[in-house]
């Protein structure tokens, strides 16, 4: 009887296996799942949610007032630094409208906090709190306060999740900050190193150079920091050079995130490529 | 074999391991964590196994699965292949002294995890050596405690 069972349970197993990942068929059944999960993602956090409650009880008051005022010192210092944005955005976007181009700078963002990490050791996943009841969709770019931190590649009704960069089977295309050379990096499954692919041996690049996102697979917006080339290693002979480079977002320690939302405006943009082509 | 069995503590205990298996505790030795759903299957199938088969472990897994982003299926056929070869062994299990009874533990999680690791490969998963067998080491290590506690708060409850 058992013996029957096992068999069924294969069968059944083999078409889910099948279904998943050759026809994509189950991410509603995934998805309905995940979020009858939800107070399991919730109950794994709770013992860091219930740590910064305790050390919340024990700040004293002046600890509080000092943080205050080093938060308004440095709101300061970057609400002057958003004031020369805010002068060289619209300058942009104008200089973008004389030129007939759509592409407008402003992107929407809303906070997200890290509530799971997955389990497997060997895919670099993260669990966030905001779902689908928060408008997000499979693909969106997530960002820390310091650069690109991967997509979205699962929603559920209130969690998401995200694969980051440097997981071994994501991508994204990058162009260098100093001359605008394209390139694509790719994760390792190691998340202190990226790997710059089918760079030629002639191209113009040096260590330390920033990597920031192209927009060219369409997926990620474009801008954003990603990566800081850290070794370049020129084999003679070869092709390409291989170069390795070092994500800027802090990947295994950022608690909150930031969600993109591509930009609300749809002005048309196969003009603006029509336009490109003329 | 249990004389009754507590539906609460089953559905605590699986909570509870669900919990565990994504949470980072302890920091640092992600890789040597116990399979905690693996040993629930294990230890229900082994104390109850009129009650608990292979349908119920296949249902669990099925959770694992959407928790992990593995392929659905995978871990469910992993954890239904755990509950048929204790449903085959159970009789002799009983018999053993613990330490063979951990020798069973390792082996048959041991089957599950090269299992999944193998269904990950072919989906192209990453290749990393034996490193993958540790939570089945790690679960046969604590067998003897965590089934003397399960007993014990089975035996308070039910």
């Amino acid at each position: 009887m058992p013996g029957l069972r096992l068999l069924l349970v294969i069968i059944v197993s083999a078409a889910l296996i099948v279904a998943d990942q050759q026809f994509d068929r189950l991410a509603p059944v995934r998805s309905t799942l995940a979020t009858g999960l939800t107070p399991v993602h919730w109950l794994g956090n709770a013992p860091y949610q219930f740590s910064d409650w305790v050390s919340g009880l024990f700040t004293t008051r002046e600890d509080v007032k000092q943080e205050n005022e080093d938060l308004k010192v440095r709101l300061l210092i970057l609400e002057r630094r958003a004031l020369k944005y805010a002068a060289l955005a619209s300058e942009n976007n104008e200089l973008r409208r004389l030129m007939n181009s759509s592409e407008l700078l402003d992107d929407r963002v809303i906070v997200s906090e890290v509530v799971g990490v997955s389990p497997d050791p060997y895919s670099h996943e993260i669990i966030i709190n905001k779902g689908r009841s928060d408008g997000l969709q499979v693909g969106q770019a997530i960002l820390d306060a310091y650069g690109l931190v991967g997509q979205v590649v699962q929603t559920s009704q209130v969690t998401s999740r995200v694969l980051l960069v440097s997981d071994s089977s994501h991508a994204v295309p990058v162009e260098v900050v100093r001359n605008g050379l394209r390139a694509i990096l790719l994760g390792t499954g190691d998340s202190g190193a990226l790997d710059l692919v089918h760079v030629p041996d002639t191209a113009d690049i040096r260590e330390g150079d920033l990597l920031v996102s192209s927009g060219l697979g369409g997926r990620f917006p474009r801008g954003y920091p990603v990566a800081e080339v850290s070794l370049i290693n020129k084999e003679p002979g070869e092709p390409f050079v291989s170069i390795q480079a070092q994500p800027k977002a802090k990947l295994n320690q950022s608690r909150l995130v930031l969600v993109v939302f591509p930009p609300l405006d749809n002005t048309p943009t196969t003009e603006s490529a029509q336009e490109g082509q003329d | 074999m249990l004389s009754v069995i507590s539906y609460p503590v089953f559905v605590l205990s699986v909570i509870v391991s669900l919990v565990l298996s994504i949470s980072l505790f302890p920091v640092g030795w992600f890789e040597f964590r116990p399979e905690w759903l693996g040993l629930i299957v294990f230890y229900w199938t082994f104390r109850a196994p009129a009650q608990f088969g292979v349908l119920f472990a296949w249902c669990l897994g099925l959770l694992l699965d959407v928790l992990e982003a593995t392929p659905l299926g995978v871990n469910a056929l992993g954890m239904a292949l755990v509950a048929f070869l204790v449903l085959t062994i159970h009789q002799r299990l009983r018999m053993y002294p613990w330490p063979q009874q951990c020798l069973m533990v390792f082996l048959l999680l041991g089957i599950n995890q090269m299992l999944v690791h193998f269904l990950k490969q072919v989906f192209g998963g990453e290749d990393a050596g034996f490193s993958y067998l540790w939570p089945a080491l790690t679960s046969a290590l604590i067998w003897p405690v965590f089934s003397i506690l399960m007993d014990n708060i089975n035996r308070k409850l039910g």
